[in-house]
């Protein structure tokens, strides 16, 4: 884009402004499309943008080319947003001190941000973003273990395989204390980078740890791939259907599982929703100036079990789940 | 006196613009053992390149038995019998005495339907091969030859190229790492190859290890002969001197230095 | 037949007898840490150590490494390395799972598809490094990369995700994906004790073994010795990157499902295996038996872990620990092997 196309352009956003009502422009920031979780918001943002387009607006999607420099990659593409002229910006926060100059840039200039994904209400409230969709991995975590606690299921393990990452500690931080609400307990297990990608030592980890402690009845993975470990782990053990598997997020083998009733339930934070309440809020508020109340807005957990699994299937074949 | 087996005419090296090697003539008669004198940076490592194929003369001719002939590689010489032994002996050190013995020609025999490599044989053949060489120490053919001393790693390497038909062995300062006590060791496995009826060619700058097995001594000074002589012909302190490039050699520099600038700007055609 | 028992190396008769010609050989090492992680693991984690199902749990971690540790091994005898297996098992797995899994078509299109793949990627190893003078690790590592994305890159593209589910049928699951023996043990073990048996041959009984140990001590001189050592270090990075792809093809056929991150642990687990069984970092020096027996502990030691009461937080710090005693242990029979004179004195 050549420096005079900008400068028309901006002279006519500013016409805009100071004539007619405005029209939503949003920029949806996130991850590589080509990557299974983000083709999922980026459906979210495509349906919510019929609205949009339908009333005179427009969406863009800026996607981050690689995860190597998250916090600096992510900033930029907020600034280049702001460049762009949106009026409105989705962006996950994650990493706060990398990217929270930019968002208030943004919002210093009068765009309206929400933050999704990455985040949480109160990060929200501080920069002055309009609100965050989202999951709170804490609350998807709790939410696990009182579904658990709910089956009466009374000592649950928490498989994580990248023991210290920030948000995979809250999720098993989360479903010991959803546990013991009912008098369950949680411990985590947490895996040397030794067995990370190498399906046979997670599964062999899991049975042995079943093996050695026998009254653990019940076991959750923070991946979806770690679970179809986890699977032939209980299987080797002997336990399927005395051991109850639950999983952080899905995959195909996982909802087959739960189909099979090999697997109890999967924690799911709903990325379509993510991006397809973001967009669909900012831009009813820039638009008509709708705000809604609920704050934060929580798309997950949403725990997909056997009463659900059918229609699981059908969002996953529409590549909305 | 026999024709001799290997000689060079007229050999000369450059890369690029730099001569390394100017007009080097000599020959190597079986059972004899030609000492190649020198201080560092004389050109002896790339006569012994030449030598054994690693490099090819720029103009000159190398022949054996009389012939002309070329080196493309260094298998190509060795092909012809030519076999090079370099300072530390076995370039193997983490491999038994056997094994190395026998690298790209291990001999196997039948194992079922399998071929499978001939430990017993390989290691009785390397072992007896060494003991010949007055080696009686090594009775193990299993031993790695990283253990062994100096000395008998020379041992090894020269009765390896024994073994394998070789007729010029190429001995690139045999004794320069060793002590008092090896040296003489290798310097008797040096005559015994000579009894033996190979031509040796004996890299050194240590005059006295020279003078008790050499029969012919050529001296290199900057690239090119600075002496030819026969046992006998000169004392030890004639040829350190000569070296060295004492004070009788002042001529000598400078005819040296006379064909080098005889030379300059007009490098020798290259190697047809 | 008594030579089947003896292997290249130092082992000699005379001298400081049998158990002197034992302490000398590459695997010497190896074997004592294998034996003491295995006491080790017997006191700090019970009699539950000795049961079948935790001898499987770490003869099934074993399996999968060790079929990738051989060929590694062998690599890195021949002085050469190749970390591109790390990408190379999910690729195995993806492509069998997507052909198969995705769209359906045979699984005997599948299996020689993913192993093609490995043959092909090991033919670029090689014929890059061999062609161009860049280090093994440098040009491995590109493989690494690139092979990664394309799996990533392929995966999205026909999918649309990058987990694929692969339901293989009863004799494909049979052959490289189920359980035997109480349903603990993994097929695999039997790939896996068949190839070490084959590389045994290839390495210590045929005559390429002693090129690949000629190759690690010094290039130039195999070479002017007759050896073919292009041809040959092809031949070693295409056996390695196979023997990935076909680790990864027989877990999405176990696990009924295919990732696309993953595997990137076998690069170092590989290495640590082979160190461990004492293989020299620098090439020249080595066995298969060791490495069989490095794989051995290394798995012992890593599943081991959940047989004890430790705290699991403690489980990398207790691995690093005993893989650094077992390499020490090497280092020193190593220099025992070398500075070793069957009579005194004569020095």
């Amino acid at each position: 884009m050549t420096f005079a196309r900008k400068l028309l352009q901006a002279a006519s956003a500013l016409a805009l402004t100071a004539t007619a009502a405005v029209s939503a422009d949003i920029a949806v920031v996130g991850g590589k499309a080509d990557d299974l979780f983000w083709n999922k918001i980026k459906k979210g943002m495509d349906d919510a943008c019929l609205a949009v387009v339908a009333n005179g607006g427009k969406c863009t999607y800026l996607q981050l080319q690689t995860y190597d420099n998250l916090g600096a990659d992510a900033a930029q593409l907020v600034r280049t947003a702001i460049a762009q002229g949106a009026n409105g910006i989705v962006v996950p926060n994650w990493v706060p001190e990398a990217e929270d100059p930019a968002i208030k840039e943004a919002i210093a200039k009068g765009i309206k941000v929400i933050l999704i994904n990455a985040g949480n209400g109160d990060k929200a409230r501080e920069l002055g973003a309009i609100n965050y969709v989202g999951t709170d991995e804490y609350q998807a975590g709790l939410a696990a273990g009182e579904y658990f606690a709910a089956k009466g299921v009374k000592n649950i393990i928490c498989i994580n395989t990248v023991p210290g990452a920030a948000n995979l500690e809250a999720r098993c931080k989360g479903v010991a204390d959803g546990a013991a609400k009912a008098g369950s307990v949680s411990n985590q297990l947490p895996l040397p980078a030794s067995s990370f990608g190498d399906p046979t030592a997670v599964a062999e980890a899991i049975k042995a740890t079943l093996l050695k402690d026998t009254t653990i009845d019940g076991a959750i993975t923070i991946s979806a791939g770690d679970a179809d470990s986890a699977a032939t782990g209980i299987e080797q053990a002997g336990l399927t259907g005395k051991v109850m598997l639950g999983s952080f997020d899905f995959n195909q083998t996982g909802l087959d599982r739960i189909k099979a009733g090999t697997q109890g339930f999967a924690v799911d934070q709903q990325p379509y929703l993510q991006s397809n309440l973001g967009v669909t809020l900012l831009a009813s508020h820039i638009d008509f100036g709708n705000l809604l109340p609920t704050f934060p807005v929580l798309t997950g957990p949403g725990i997909v079990d056997s009463t659900n699994i059918d229609a699981t299937l059908n969002g996953v074949a529409a590549g909305a789940r | 006196m026999s024709a001799p087996i290997l000689a060079l005419r007229g050999v000369s090296k450059s890369f690029g613009p730099i001569d390394v090697l100017h007009d080097i003539t000599l020959e190597v008669r079986a059972g004899e053992v030609l000492c190649l004198l020198g201080d560092n940076g004389a050109g002896k490592s790339t006569l012994i390149k030449i030598l054994s194929g690693v490099h090819q003369p720029t103009s000159g001719t190398i022949e054996m038995d009389g012939r002309t002939v070329t080196f493309d590689t260094p298998r190509a010489a060795a092909d012809r019998g030519i076999a090079t032994v370099h300072q530390f002996g076995g370039t193997f050190p983490l491999m038994s005495i056997g094994r190395s013995f026998f690298v790209g020609a291990e001999p196997t025999k039948r194992w079922g339907p399998l071929r499978i490599y001939d430990r017993r044989t390989a290691n009785e053949i390397a072992v007896k091969a060494v003991r010949d060489f007055g080696i009686t120490r090594i009775d193990d053919g299993d031993r790695l030859v990283g253990g062994l001393s100096g000395g008998e790693r020379q041992a090894l390497a020269i009765a390896r190229a024994l073994h394998f038909g070789a007729r010029v062995l190429i001995l690139d300062e045999p004794t320069a790492a060793l002590g008092v006590k090896q040296a003489t060791h290798v310097l008797r496995i040096v005559n015994e190859a000579k009894r033996r009826g190979l031509a040796v060619i004996f890299i050194t700058h240590q005059v006295m290890h020279a003078m008790s097995v050499g029969d012919h001594f050529t001296v290199l000074i900057r690239g090119a002969v600075a002496a030819d002589f026969r046992k006998g012909e000169k004392t030890r302190e004639e040829i350190t001197d000569l070296m060295a490039g004492g004070a009788s050699m002042a001529s000598l520099e400078a005819e040296i230095e006379g064909y080098m600038a005889s030379h300059e700007g007009h490098p020798p055609p290259p190697h047809a | 037949m008594t030579e089947t028992a003896r292997m290249s190396g130092p082992a000699g008769t005379s001298g400081s007898g049998r158990l002197g010609a034992l302490l000398r050989r590459p695997e010497a090492g190896a074997l004592l840490g294998t034996v003491g992680m295995l006491v080790f693991f017997t006191i700090f984690g019970g009699l539950g150590f000795l049961t079948v199902a935790s001898t499987a749990s770490w003869m099934n971690v074993a399996a999968g490494l060790g079929i990738i540790a051989i060929p590694i091994g062998l690599l890195m005898i021949a002085g050469e390395l190749d970390i591109s297996v790390g990408s190379m098992v999910p690729a195995g797995s993806m492509t069998v799972a997507i052909i198969s899994g995705h769209y359906g078509l045979p699984i005997w299109l599948g299996i020689p598809a993913a192993l093609l793949l490995g043959v092909v990627v090991g033919l670029v190893n090689g014929i890059l490094v061999v062609r161009t003078a860049v280090p093994s690790f440098i040009v491995t590592l590109g493989t690494l990369f690139s092979v990664a994305g394309l799996v990533l890159g392929f995966s999205v593209l026909i999918t649309g995700t990058t987990s694929v589910a692969i339901t293989a049928p009863d004799l494909a699951k049979a052959i490289f994906g189920s359980f035997y023996i109480q349903g603990q043990f993994q097929v695999l073990i039997l790939w896996w004790l068949l190839a070490t048996c084959a590389y045994i041959y290839f390495l210590h009984y045929s005559r390429y073994g002693n090129w690949v140990f000629a190759m690690g001590g010094d290039k130039v001189s195999a070479r002017n010795a007759g050896i073919p050592t292009e041809r040959l270090t092809i031949v070693l990075f295409v056996l390695s990157a196979t023997s990935a792809a076909f680790v990864g093809m027989c877990q999405a056929i176990l696990f009924n499902s295919a990732q696309v991150s993953g595997g990137q642990s076998y690069i170092f687990n590989s290495i640590i295996a082979v160190v461990v069984g004492g293989v020299l970092l620098t090439g020249g020096f080595g066995s298969v038996i060791g490495i069989f027996l490095g794989t051995v502990t290394f798995a012992v030691v890593n599943q081991g872990i959940y047989y004890t009461s430790f705290d699991r937080n403690w489980s990398s710090l207790i691995i690093g620990v005993m893989l650094l005693l077992a390499v020490l242990m090497n280092n020193t029979f190593r220099k025992m092997a070398l500075n070793y004179t069957p009579r005194k004195g004569n020095r």
